[in-house]
Protein backbone atom coordinates (compact mmCIF):
# COMPACT_ATOMS: atom_id res chain seq x y z
CA UNK A 1 0.00 0.00 0.00
CA UNK A 2 1.20 3.48 -0.76
CA UNK A 3 2.47 5.31 2.32
CA UNK A 4 0.56 8.42 3.38
CA UNK A 5 2.20 11.59 2.10
CA UNK A 6 3.16 13.93 4.93
CA UNK A 7 4.09 17.54 4.16
CA UNK A 8 6.71 19.18 6.40
CA UNK A 9 6.75 22.97 6.54
CA UNK A 10 10.32 23.99 5.78
CA UNK A 11 12.65 26.95 5.93
CA UNK A 12 13.75 29.22 3.11
CA UNK A 13 16.98 30.20 4.78
CA UNK A 14 20.48 31.45 4.11
CA UNK A 15 22.61 28.40 4.99
CA UNK A 16 26.26 27.47 4.86
CA UNK A 17 27.37 24.04 3.70
CA UNK A 18 30.75 23.04 2.38
CA UNK A 19 32.04 26.10 0.54
CA UNK A 20 28.52 27.31 -0.22
CA UNK A 21 26.60 30.15 1.39
CA UNK A 22 23.21 30.41 -0.26
CA UNK A 23 19.45 30.64 0.13
CA UNK A 24 18.06 27.13 0.37
CA UNK A 25 14.76 25.41 0.89
CA UNK A 26 15.70 23.19 3.82
CA UNK A 27 14.78 21.26 6.94
CA UNK A 28 16.73 19.15 9.45
CA UNK A 29 16.66 15.49 8.39
CA UNK A 30 15.42 14.43 11.84
CA UNK A 31 11.87 15.42 10.80
CA UNK A 32 12.16 13.46 7.55
CA UNK A 33 13.51 10.40 9.35
CA UNK A 34 10.76 10.57 11.98
CA UNK A 35 8.10 10.48 9.25
CA UNK A 36 9.82 7.67 7.34
CA UNK A 37 10.42 5.65 10.52
CA UNK A 38 6.71 5.75 11.35
CA UNK A 39 5.48 4.70 7.91
CA UNK A 40 4.90 7.96 6.05
CA UNK A 41 6.60 9.55 3.05
CA UNK A 42 7.86 13.07 3.74
CA UNK A 43 7.98 15.99 1.32
CA UNK A 44 9.18 19.47 2.23
CA UNK A 45 6.78 22.38 1.75
CA UNK A 46 8.75 25.58 1.25
CA UNK A 47 7.28 28.81 2.61
CA UNK A 48 7.78 31.03 -0.40
CA UNK A 49 4.53 30.21 -1.97
CA UNK A 50 1.29 31.68 -0.63
CA UNK A 51 -1.06 29.15 -2.28
CA UNK A 52 -2.51 26.26 -0.24
CA UNK A 53 -3.41 23.94 -3.14
CA UNK A 54 -0.55 21.61 -2.21
CA UNK A 55 -2.71 20.39 0.71
CA UNK A 56 -4.89 18.52 -1.78
CA UNK A 57 -1.98 16.19 -2.44
CA UNK A 58 -1.20 15.53 1.23
CA UNK A 59 -2.58 13.03 3.75
CA UNK A 60 -1.13 14.89 6.73
CA UNK A 61 1.08 17.84 7.61
CA UNK A 62 3.69 18.72 10.22
CA UNK A 63 4.18 22.35 11.17
CA UNK A 64 7.86 22.23 12.10
CA UNK A 65 10.13 24.16 14.44
CA UNK A 66 11.75 27.44 13.46
CA UNK A 67 11.99 31.11 14.39
CA UNK A 68 9.54 33.20 16.40
CA UNK A 69 6.09 34.11 15.12
CA UNK A 70 5.55 37.83 14.54
CA UNK A 71 3.65 39.16 17.59
CA UNK A 72 1.79 41.55 15.29
CA UNK A 73 -0.36 38.49 14.54
CA UNK A 74 -1.90 38.80 18.01
CA UNK A 75 -1.56 42.55 18.28
CA UNK A 76 1.49 42.76 20.57
CA UNK A 77 4.66 44.82 20.07
CA UNK A 78 7.84 42.73 19.62
CA UNK A 79 9.97 41.84 22.65
CA UNK A 80 13.70 42.64 22.14
CA UNK A 81 14.48 38.89 22.07
CA UNK A 82 11.87 38.11 19.40
CA UNK A 83 13.28 37.21 15.97
CA UNK A 84 10.60 36.74 13.33
CA UNK A 85 10.35 35.16 9.89
CA UNK A 86 7.40 36.95 8.30
CA UNK A 87 7.49 35.07 5.01
CA UNK A 88 7.21 31.75 6.79
CA UNK A 89 4.53 33.12 9.13
CA UNK A 90 2.34 34.23 6.25
CA UNK A 91 2.67 30.92 4.42
CA UNK A 92 2.10 28.74 7.50
CA UNK A 93 -0.87 30.77 8.74
CA UNK A 94 -2.54 30.24 5.37
CA UNK A 95 -1.63 26.56 5.26
CA UNK A 96 -2.86 25.96 8.80
CA UNK A 97 -6.14 27.77 8.22
CA UNK A 98 -6.78 25.73 5.08
CA UNK A 99 -5.66 22.48 6.73
CA UNK A 100 -8.03 23.06 9.68
CA UNK A 101 -10.87 23.82 7.25
CA UNK A 102 -10.13 20.57 5.43
CA UNK A 103 -9.71 18.49 8.60
CA UNK A 104 -6.25 17.41 7.44
CA UNK A 105 -4.38 15.50 10.18
CA UNK A 106 -1.71 17.80 11.61
CA UNK A 107 1.13 17.78 14.10
CA UNK A 108 2.68 20.98 15.43
CA UNK A 109 6.25 20.87 16.76
CA UNK A 110 7.58 23.77 18.89
CA UNK A 111 6.96 26.78 16.61
CA UNK A 112 4.29 24.61 14.93
CA UNK A 113 2.38 24.25 18.20
CA UNK A 114 2.67 28.00 18.76
CA UNK A 115 1.33 28.51 15.23
CA UNK A 116 -1.76 26.45 16.20
CA UNK A 117 -2.50 28.93 18.98
CA UNK A 118 -1.82 32.06 16.94
CA UNK A 119 -3.68 30.92 13.82
CA UNK A 120 -6.85 30.31 15.84
CA UNK A 121 -6.89 33.63 17.70
CA UNK A 122 -4.53 32.83 20.59
CA UNK A 123 -1.30 34.45 21.72
CA UNK A 124 2.21 33.70 22.98
CA UNK A 125 4.54 34.64 25.80
CA UNK A 126 7.39 36.24 23.88
CA UNK A 127 10.24 35.49 26.26
CA UNK A 128 9.76 32.79 28.87
CA UNK A 129 12.66 33.74 31.17
CA UNK A 130 10.80 37.00 31.87
CA UNK A 131 7.75 34.99 32.93
CA UNK A 132 9.14 31.98 34.77
CA UNK A 133 12.47 33.39 35.92
CA UNK A 134 14.67 30.58 34.56
CA UNK A 135 16.16 29.29 31.29
CA UNK A 136 15.33 25.62 31.67
CA UNK A 137 13.24 25.54 28.49
CA UNK A 138 16.24 26.51 26.39
CA UNK A 139 19.83 25.28 26.36
CA UNK A 140 22.90 27.49 26.33
CA UNK A 141 23.49 29.34 23.04
CA UNK A 142 25.99 27.73 20.70
CA UNK A 143 25.47 24.18 21.94
CA UNK A 144 23.35 21.61 20.25
CA UNK A 145 20.62 21.59 22.85
CA UNK A 146 18.84 18.58 21.45
CA UNK A 147 21.79 16.24 21.13
CA UNK A 148 21.51 12.99 23.08
CA UNK A 149 24.48 13.97 25.22
CA UNK A 150 23.34 17.54 25.86
CA UNK A 151 23.40 18.93 29.39
CA UNK A 152 20.42 18.69 31.68
CA UNK A 153 19.33 22.06 30.43
CA UNK A 154 16.20 21.74 28.38
CA UNK A 155 14.87 18.50 29.86
CA UNK A 156 11.80 18.40 32.03
CA UNK A 157 8.61 16.49 32.79
CA UNK A 158 5.20 17.04 31.25
CA UNK A 159 1.97 16.17 33.07
CA UNK A 160 -1.11 15.39 31.02
CA UNK A 161 -4.84 15.87 31.52
CA UNK A 162 -6.99 12.73 31.73
CA UNK A 163 -9.32 11.70 28.91
CA UNK A 164 -7.51 13.51 26.14
CA UNK A 165 -5.86 12.46 22.91
CA UNK A 166 -2.51 13.29 24.52
CA UNK A 167 -3.31 11.06 27.50
CA UNK A 168 -4.13 8.15 25.19
CA UNK A 169 -0.80 8.69 23.43
CA UNK A 170 1.54 9.42 26.32
CA UNK A 171 -0.22 8.41 29.55
CA UNK A 172 -0.11 10.67 32.61
CA UNK A 173 3.39 12.03 32.18
CA UNK A 174 6.57 11.91 30.15
CA UNK A 175 10.01 13.53 30.10
CA UNK A 176 10.83 15.74 27.13
CA UNK A 177 13.67 17.75 25.66
CA UNK A 178 13.14 21.47 25.27
CA UNK A 179 14.48 24.28 23.12
CA UNK A 180 12.28 27.35 23.04
CA UNK A 181 12.14 30.79 24.61
CA UNK A 182 8.52 31.52 23.73
CA UNK A 183 5.41 29.61 24.81
CA UNK A 184 1.65 29.52 24.37
CA UNK A 185 -0.19 32.06 26.53
CA UNK A 186 -3.70 31.71 25.02
CA UNK A 187 -4.18 28.52 22.93
CA UNK A 188 -6.98 30.01 20.80
CA UNK A 189 -9.36 27.32 19.55
CA UNK A 190 -7.01 24.57 20.79
CA UNK A 191 -7.19 23.04 24.28
CA UNK A 192 -4.15 22.98 26.56
CA UNK A 193 -3.78 19.38 27.79
CA UNK A 194 -0.16 19.07 28.97
CA UNK A 195 2.02 21.30 31.16
CA UNK A 196 5.50 21.51 32.60
CA UNK A 197 4.72 20.85 36.29
CA UNK A 198 7.38 23.27 37.59
CA UNK A 199 6.10 26.42 35.92
CA UNK A 200 2.77 25.50 34.28
CA UNK A 201 4.11 26.33 30.81
CA UNK A 202 1.78 24.74 28.22
CA UNK A 203 3.53 21.80 26.55
CA UNK A 204 0.71 20.06 24.62
CA UNK A 205 -2.38 21.34 22.82
CA UNK A 206 -5.03 19.46 20.88
CA UNK A 207 -8.20 20.26 18.98
CA UNK A 208 -11.22 18.10 19.88
CA UNK A 209 -13.12 19.25 16.79
CA UNK A 210 -10.48 17.96 14.38
CA UNK A 211 -9.79 14.39 13.23
CA UNK A 212 -6.19 14.78 14.49
CA UNK A 213 -4.58 18.05 15.52
CA UNK A 214 -1.87 17.79 18.16
CA UNK A 215 0.79 20.32 19.12
CA UNK A 216 3.83 19.62 21.27
CA UNK A 217 6.28 22.22 22.57
CA UNK A 218 9.24 19.83 22.59
CA UNK A 219 11.15 18.14 19.74
CA UNK A 220 10.08 14.48 19.43
CA UNK A 221 11.93 14.23 16.10
CA UNK A 222 15.19 14.56 18.03
CA UNK A 223 14.40 11.59 20.29
CA UNK A 224 13.58 7.90 20.02
CA UNK A 225 10.05 8.57 21.22
CA UNK A 226 8.23 9.08 17.93
CA UNK A 227 4.71 8.53 19.28
CA UNK A 228 3.45 11.93 18.00
CA UNK A 229 4.62 11.03 14.47
CA UNK A 230 3.17 7.52 14.70
CA UNK A 231 -0.17 8.98 15.70
CA UNK A 232 -0.08 11.49 12.84
CA UNK A 233 0.71 8.81 10.25
CA UNK A 234 -2.07 6.57 11.61
CA UNK A 235 -4.52 9.47 11.41
CA UNK A 236 -3.34 10.19 7.85
CA UNK A 237 -4.06 6.57 6.85
CA UNK A 238 -7.49 6.73 8.50
CA UNK A 239 -8.24 10.07 6.83
CA UNK A 240 -7.39 8.69 3.44
CA UNK A 241 -9.67 5.69 3.96
CA UNK A 242 -12.54 8.05 4.84
CA UNK A 243 -11.85 10.25 1.81
CA UNK A 244 -11.81 7.22 -0.51
CA UNK B 1 -4.81 23.29 -8.55
CA UNK B 2 -1.30 23.97 -9.82
CA UNK B 3 0.74 20.97 -10.94
CA UNK B 4 2.98 19.64 -8.17
CA UNK B 5 6.62 19.37 -9.12
CA UNK B 6 8.96 17.30 -6.95
CA UNK B 7 12.56 18.48 -6.67
CA UNK B 8 15.18 15.99 -5.48
CA UNK B 9 17.34 17.31 -2.65
CA UNK B 10 20.71 17.08 -0.99
CA UNK B 11 21.32 15.75 2.50
CA UNK B 12 24.22 17.70 3.99
CA UNK B 13 25.43 19.14 7.29
CA UNK B 14 24.13 22.72 7.15
CA UNK B 15 24.83 25.73 9.36
CA UNK B 16 22.36 28.55 10.05
CA UNK B 17 21.19 30.58 13.04
CA UNK B 18 22.21 28.75 16.22
CA UNK B 19 22.64 25.47 14.36
CA UNK B 20 26.04 24.15 13.31
CA UNK B 21 26.52 21.29 10.86
CA UNK B 22 23.04 19.86 11.37
CA UNK B 23 22.21 17.14 8.86
CA UNK B 24 19.57 18.71 6.63
CA UNK B 25 17.61 18.08 3.47
CA UNK B 26 18.14 21.10 1.25
CA UNK B 27 18.13 22.38 -2.29
CA UNK B 28 19.09 25.85 -3.57
CA UNK B 29 16.00 28.02 -3.36
CA UNK B 30 16.47 29.03 -7.00
CA UNK B 31 14.83 25.73 -8.03
CA UNK B 32 11.76 26.42 -5.89
CA UNK B 33 11.49 29.96 -7.22
CA UNK B 34 11.91 28.79 -10.81
CA UNK B 35 9.00 26.36 -10.39
CA UNK B 36 6.84 28.95 -8.64
CA UNK B 37 7.44 31.60 -11.30
CA UNK B 38 6.60 29.06 -13.99
CA UNK B 39 3.21 28.36 -12.34
CA UNK B 40 3.94 25.10 -10.50
CA UNK B 41 3.94 24.14 -6.82
CA UNK B 42 7.29 22.76 -5.70
CA UNK B 43 7.78 20.15 -3.01
CA UNK B 44 11.24 18.95 -2.00
CA UNK B 45 11.95 15.23 -2.01
CA UNK B 46 14.53 14.09 0.54
CA UNK B 47 16.29 10.92 -0.62
CA UNK B 48 14.33 7.80 0.28
CA UNK B 49 15.14 4.41 -1.12
CA UNK B 50 12.13 2.55 0.28
CA UNK B 51 9.92 3.02 -2.73
CA UNK B 52 8.69 5.54 -5.27
CA UNK B 53 5.07 5.87 -4.13
CA UNK B 54 5.44 9.65 -3.84
CA UNK B 55 5.22 9.80 -7.64
CA UNK B 56 1.49 9.05 -7.36
CA UNK B 57 1.03 12.60 -6.10
CA UNK B 58 3.46 14.39 -8.42
CA UNK B 59 2.78 15.86 -11.86
CA UNK B 60 6.43 16.42 -12.74
CA UNK B 61 9.94 15.85 -11.43
CA UNK B 62 13.14 17.89 -11.36
CA UNK B 63 16.37 15.97 -10.84
CA UNK B 64 18.47 18.72 -9.31
CA UNK B 65 22.20 19.34 -9.39
CA UNK B 66 24.48 17.75 -6.83
CA UNK B 67 27.45 15.43 -6.35
CA UNK B 68 28.88 12.99 -8.89
CA UNK B 69 27.10 9.76 -9.78
CA UNK B 70 28.87 6.65 -8.49
CA UNK B 71 31.03 5.40 -11.39
CA UNK B 72 30.12 1.75 -10.74
CA UNK B 73 26.63 2.71 -11.94
CA UNK B 74 28.18 2.90 -15.43
CA UNK B 75 30.91 0.31 -14.99
CA UNK B 76 33.95 2.45 -14.13
CA UNK B 77 36.41 2.82 -11.29
CA UNK B 78 36.26 6.18 -9.50
CA UNK B 79 38.58 9.01 -10.61
CA UNK B 80 40.41 10.76 -7.72
CA UNK B 81 38.32 13.91 -8.30
CA UNK B 82 34.99 12.03 -8.19
CA UNK B 83 32.87 12.81 -5.11
CA UNK B 84 29.73 10.75 -4.67
CA UNK B 85 26.73 10.40 -2.39
CA UNK B 86 25.57 6.78 -2.86
CA UNK B 87 22.33 7.17 -0.87
CA UNK B 88 21.19 9.93 -3.15
CA UNK B 89 22.08 7.88 -6.25
CA UNK B 90 19.99 4.95 -5.06
CA UNK B 91 16.97 7.08 -4.20
CA UNK B 92 17.10 9.21 -7.34
CA UNK B 93 17.69 6.35 -9.75
CA UNK B 94 14.70 4.51 -8.26
CA UNK B 95 12.56 7.63 -8.69
CA UNK B 96 13.91 8.22 -12.18
CA UNK B 97 13.17 4.71 -13.43
CA UNK B 98 9.67 4.77 -11.94
CA UNK B 99 9.04 8.22 -13.42
CA UNK B 100 10.13 7.01 -16.86
CA UNK B 101 7.85 3.96 -16.53
CA UNK B 102 4.84 6.20 -15.95
CA UNK B 103 5.99 8.82 -18.48
CA UNK B 104 6.06 11.57 -15.86
CA UNK B 105 7.48 14.86 -17.21
CA UNK B 106 11.14 15.07 -16.16
CA UNK B 107 13.75 17.80 -16.18
CA UNK B 108 17.33 16.86 -15.27
CA UNK B 109 19.73 19.64 -14.31
CA UNK B 110 23.52 19.07 -14.33
CA UNK B 111 23.83 15.95 -12.14
CA UNK B 112 20.20 15.30 -13.14
CA UNK B 113 21.18 15.14 -16.83
CA UNK B 114 24.03 12.80 -15.92
CA UNK B 115 21.62 10.55 -13.99
CA UNK B 116 19.27 10.48 -16.98
CA UNK B 117 22.23 9.39 -19.08
CA UNK B 118 23.30 6.64 -16.68
CA UNK B 119 19.71 5.40 -16.39
CA UNK B 120 19.58 5.23 -20.20
CA UNK B 121 22.63 2.97 -20.28
CA UNK B 122 25.15 5.71 -21.06
CA UNK B 123 28.36 6.76 -19.35
CA UNK B 124 30.16 9.87 -18.12
CA UNK B 125 33.55 11.53 -18.36
CA UNK B 126 34.63 11.63 -14.73
CA UNK B 127 36.85 14.69 -14.90
CA UNK B 128 36.47 16.97 -17.90
CA UNK B 129 39.76 18.89 -17.56
CA UNK B 130 41.53 15.55 -18.24
CA UNK B 131 39.49 15.06 -21.41
CA UNK B 132 39.10 18.59 -22.74
CA UNK B 133 42.24 20.27 -21.39
CA UNK B 134 40.36 23.34 -20.18
CA UNK B 135 38.19 24.50 -17.24
CA UNK B 136 35.49 26.40 -19.14
CA UNK B 137 32.71 24.23 -17.70
CA UNK B 138 33.77 25.11 -14.14
CA UNK B 139 36.04 28.17 -14.13
CA UNK B 140 36.46 28.27 -10.33
CA UNK B 141 34.70 27.81 -7.00
CA UNK B 142 31.26 29.40 -7.21
CA UNK B 143 31.86 30.74 -10.74
CA UNK B 144 29.64 29.67 -13.61
CA UNK B 145 31.13 29.29 -17.06
CA UNK B 146 29.08 31.26 -19.55
CA UNK B 147 29.07 29.65 -22.98
CA UNK B 148 27.11 29.78 -26.18
CA UNK B 149 25.57 26.41 -26.99
CA UNK B 150 24.51 24.94 -30.32
CA UNK B 151 21.23 23.01 -30.52
CA UNK B 152 19.99 20.37 -32.95
CA UNK B 153 17.47 21.91 -35.37
CA UNK B 154 13.97 20.61 -34.68
CA UNK B 155 14.78 19.45 -31.14
CA UNK B 156 12.72 20.39 -28.09
CA UNK B 157 15.59 22.33 -26.55
CA UNK B 158 16.23 24.30 -29.74
CA UNK B 159 12.59 25.42 -29.76
CA UNK B 160 12.67 26.32 -26.06
CA UNK B 161 15.93 28.29 -26.16
CA UNK B 162 14.94 30.29 -29.23
CA UNK B 163 17.30 33.15 -30.06
CA UNK B 164 19.42 33.08 -26.90
CA UNK B 165 21.77 30.09 -26.69
CA UNK B 166 23.67 31.38 -23.63
CA UNK B 167 24.20 28.75 -20.94
CA UNK B 168 25.92 28.87 -17.53
CA UNK B 169 27.82 25.74 -16.55
CA UNK B 170 29.29 24.50 -13.30
CA UNK B 171 30.41 20.89 -13.55
CA UNK B 172 33.55 18.80 -13.84
CA UNK B 173 31.91 15.68 -15.27
CA UNK B 174 30.08 15.35 -18.56
CA UNK B 175 28.21 12.93 -20.82
CA UNK B 176 30.52 10.58 -22.73
CA UNK B 177 27.95 8.16 -24.16
CA UNK B 178 24.27 9.26 -24.04
CA UNK B 179 22.98 5.68 -24.07
CA UNK B 180 19.43 5.54 -25.42
CA UNK B 181 19.03 9.33 -25.23
CA UNK B 182 19.49 11.78 -28.09
CA UNK B 183 22.05 14.55 -27.68
CA UNK B 184 20.38 17.78 -28.79
CA UNK B 185 22.78 20.46 -27.54
CA UNK B 186 26.53 20.98 -27.51
CA UNK B 187 29.08 23.37 -26.00
CA UNK B 188 31.56 25.02 -28.40
CA UNK B 189 34.05 22.25 -27.49
CA UNK B 190 31.57 19.58 -28.60
CA UNK B 191 30.59 18.39 -25.12
CA UNK B 192 26.92 17.32 -24.87
CA UNK B 193 24.92 20.01 -23.07
CA UNK B 194 21.36 18.74 -23.62
CA UNK B 195 19.78 15.29 -23.95
CA UNK B 196 16.21 14.28 -24.77
CA UNK B 197 14.13 11.16 -25.03
CA UNK B 198 11.94 11.69 -28.10
CA UNK B 199 9.90 8.57 -27.27
CA UNK B 200 8.52 10.06 -24.06
CA UNK B 201 6.26 13.07 -23.62
CA UNK B 202 8.79 15.23 -21.75
CA UNK B 203 12.26 14.05 -20.79
CA UNK B 204 14.90 16.76 -21.00
CA UNK B 205 18.34 16.97 -19.44
CA UNK B 206 20.55 20.05 -19.48
CA UNK B 207 24.13 20.22 -18.29
CA UNK B 208 23.89 23.91 -17.33
CA UNK B 209 21.93 25.62 -14.51
CA UNK B 210 18.70 27.20 -15.81
CA UNK B 211 17.40 27.59 -12.22
CA UNK B 212 19.89 30.37 -11.38
CA UNK B 213 18.10 32.65 -13.87
CA UNK B 214 14.69 31.06 -13.10
CA UNK B 215 14.59 30.34 -16.82
CA UNK B 216 10.90 30.19 -17.70
CA UNK B 217 11.64 28.71 -21.09
CA UNK B 218 12.67 25.40 -19.50
CA UNK B 219 10.74 25.38 -16.22
CA UNK B 220 7.68 26.73 -18.03
CA UNK B 221 7.85 23.84 -20.49
CA UNK B 222 8.12 21.34 -17.63
CA UNK B 223 5.14 22.89 -15.81
CA UNK B 224 3.12 22.93 -19.05
CA UNK B 225 3.86 19.23 -19.60
CA UNK B 226 3.00 18.54 -15.94
CA UNK B 227 -0.28 20.43 -16.31
CA UNK B 228 -1.24 18.10 -19.12
CA UNK B 229 -0.26 15.16 -16.90
CA UNK B 230 -2.32 16.58 -14.03
CA UNK B 231 -5.43 17.03 -16.20
CA UNK B 232 -5.03 13.60 -17.70
CA UNK B 233 -4.87 11.75 -14.40
CA UNK B 234 -7.11 13.74 -12.09
CA UNK B 235 -9.87 11.14 -12.34
CA UNK B 236 -7.59 8.66 -10.56
CA UNK B 237 -7.03 10.81 -7.51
Amino acid sequence: MRRPLIGLTAYAEQVQYGRNDLMAGMLPMTYVKAVHATGGRAVLITPDDPGTDVLEALDGIVFCGGGDIDPANWGAPPHPATEVDKVRDRSELMLMGAALDAGLPMLGVCRGMQMMAVSTGGSLHQHLPDLVGHERHRAAPGTDPLAANASDYGRHDVVIEDETLAHRLFGRSLTVNSFHHQAVADPGAFLPVGWCPDDRVIEIVEHPGQPFALGVQWHPERTNDLRPFEALVEAAVRGRAVAA
Amino acid sequence: MRPIIGITSYVLPATWGVWVDLESALVPHDYVEAIRLAGGRAVLLPPDDLDTDVLDRLDGLVLAGGPDVQPDRYGQEPHPATVTHPERDAAELALLHAALDRDLPLLGVCRGMQLLTVAAGGSLHQHLPDVLGHEKHRPGPGIYGSQSARFAPGSRIAALMGDDPTINCFHHQGVADPGALTVTGWAPDGLPEAVEDPDRSFVLGVQWHPETGRDRRLFGALVAAATKESTGTCADR
